[in-house]
């Protein structure tokens, strides 16, 4: 009883909110046509290359590993193949800048490449001394 | 997707598949390696994900993480929207002085904490998508719906708004209305989300009394609590990667932040007076500023300001796009102004730049920040004459404020 008015109030207020955010959206996408264009192409965008692109990349990636990568070591590369794209994700609005602003002083004008190399090179020392440490253990190999 | 029929598509908790037994239902291969392998392309079934990041029990501990960040996102960003379009009823405090810092902090690192999340999440559930047959029933299609409002929204915000911190515009639109419309189906769609999914999401939060006989194949990559420690671990490396841009302790551990040291005075810049165009107005000898209130105009040079009594402050420069430095301002307390100019400090006051165009050409410090002690009209930054940049000859400087409503290039304050 007390779950089903739960539910009921989630889904009630859920409604009101994305009838307000639709309104809002509908004002947004009428307004200029550009709007209207890109909104709709950022909107579906995500959904489309999540689904159709990254999502299969990381069944591949995990095949892969799970058939050429030794049982001691998958865990660690796994791991280690995760925060590098993290990160590489994150370096992308910083790296590659098509329509970036002039630079501000003080914003956007460290050496991103050299940073995002450091921390892969930390990332990766990680799994190296994680991988040594399992097989060390050997046998029993712990799974992370 | 590709993959081989007759060889179940496994994910990195399957075993590989390590032989080339062709499915009974598979058509005969005929012709060359190309056409052999084009006909073995089929997309998965939902069954053949088997990996232990698919349970449910995995799903909902990401997503409840995943809905605290969103959640601190969403009344963060309301919080910022509303202290830029502040509705009658909307009150925002002069102090703590860090309080729009801290807002605007925790407003992009939930954001960016979740993107590792959002991607976690959706592998976890990816099988579903396919799920046959596509709609069992209306139900199910109202649902099926809403998660593509859902997982649209999520990355519209995500996207944009990781894109909009490194000021990387990659669409022609205006980022604020499409970024706050967007914001409300985020929110509307978790909560019809988590009403569709409270007995799943409780059945897979429920703590394991006995522990549960291992179910996972020992060839996997990750086991299900493997995968959960990855996605924390990913979520804290994404912080720590980007937080330095507001976090001072991580200032120089952070490689992805997007503010340096290199601004002048040490305070990064984000419109330089030659973008604003004011490079010629804000050095003009004859330049003055104009205090409007009821009783009339008051008119000071640069060097009638500094003669008054100057009131040094410790402030941050907050900007909406979540980096922050604070840095110590010396200048003539607006009250101050505002009392030599007939006015009473407490009601709200415009301010106006030298700029002739631009969206914050203009703003309007609200009441409780026109009598705050350290509300200044700043003349000094970090103990050296105000830089061009900053705002020569004079800025805006007040406590717990968006950076954008810090008017640079002041020349007129009219009381309200």
């Amino acid at each position: 009883m007390g779950q089903r008015i739960t539910r009921a109030a989630l889904a009630v207020v859920g409604l009101a909110l994305l009838a307000y955010g639709g309104l809002l959206a509908w004002e947004f996408a009428t307004s200029r046509t550009i709007n209207a264009v890109q909104g709709i192409a950022w909107f579906v965008g995500g959904p489309v290359v999540h689904d159709g692109l990254v999502a299969p990349l990381v069944g591949v990636l995990g095949l892969l590993i799970a058939r050429f990568v030794p049982a001691t070591w998958r865990a660690p590369v796994a791991v280690g193949v995760v925060l590098s794209a993290v990160l590489t994700l994150l370096a992308i609005p910083l790296l590659w800048r098509p329509f970036g602003v002039a630079t501000n002083p003080g914003l956007h004008d460290r050496d991103y490449a050299a940073g995002l190399a450091i921390a892969l090179g930390v990332v990766w020392l990680g799994v190296l001394v994680s991988g040594i440490t399992r097989r060390l253990r050997g046998g029993a190999t712990p799974r992370v | 997707m590709v993959h081989t029929a007759g060889q179940p598509m496994t994910t990195e908790g399957g075993k590989p598949p390590t032989n080339d037994t062709p499915s009974p239902t598979s058509p005969v291969p005929r012709g060359g390696r190309l056409a052999r392998l084009v006909d073995r392309l089929q997309p998965p079934r939902e069954e053949d994900f088997r990996s232990p990041a698919h349970h449910e029990r995995v799903t909902a501990r990401v997503g409840l993480w995943l809905g605290v960040a969103f959640a601190v996102c969403f009344v963060t960003g309301l919080i910022s929207h509303a202290i830029q379009k502040p509705p009658s009823w909307f009150y925002w405090p002069a102090s703590p002085v860090n309080l729009y810092r801290i807002n605007q902090g925790l407003h992009v690192i939930s954001g960016i904490a979740a993107i590792p999340l959002l991607l976690a999440k959706l592998w976890t559930v990816y099988p579903k998508l396919f799920g046959r047959p596509l709609v069992r029933s209306l139900h199910h299609a109202l649902e099926r719906a809403s998660i593509l409002v859902l997982s649209g929204a999520a990355f519209f915000e995500l996207a944009t708004g990781l894109f909009n911190i490194a000021q990387n515009y990659l669409w022609g639109f205006y980022f604020p209305s499409a970024h706050y419309a967007v914001a409300w189906l985020v929110a509307g769609s978790i909560l019809v989300h988590v009403a569709v999914k409270l007995p799943v999401i409780r059945r897979g939060l429920v703590r394991l009394t006995a522990p549960e006989a291992p179910a996972e194949p020992p060839s996997g990559v990750l086991s299900r609590r493997g995968f959960l420690r990855n996605t924390w671990l990913a979520t804290g490396v994404a912080v720590v990667a980007t937080a330095g841009a507001t976090v001072p302790l991580l200032r120089n551990v952070s490689p992805l932040s997007w503010r340096s040291d290199r601004g002048p005075q040490g305070v990064p810049v984000n419109r330089t007076a030659r973008a604003a165009g004011v490079t010629d107005l804000a050095r003009d000898p004859e330049w003055r500023l104009a205090v409007v209130t009821r009783r009339g105009t008051t008119r000071w040079s640069l060097a009638e300001l500094t003669a008054l009594p100057q009131t040094t402050a410790e402030l941050p420069i907050a900007c909406v796009e979540g980096w922050s430095q604070s840095a110590t301002w010396t200048g003539v307390r607006i009250a101050d102004l505002i009392r030599l100019a007939g006015g009473t400090p407490g009601t709200p006051v415009r301010v106006e730049s030298l700029e002739r165009k631009g969206t914050y050409r203009t703003s309007t410090l609200p009441g409780p920040h026109t009598e705050a002690p350290d509300t200044l009209l700043a003349l000094h930054l970090n103990g050296e004459p105000l830089d061009l940049d900053h705002g020569f000859p004079c800025r805006v400087i007040a406590p717990s404020r968006p950076g954008v409503l810090q008017t640079k290039w002041v020349h007129r304050l009219e009381v309200r």
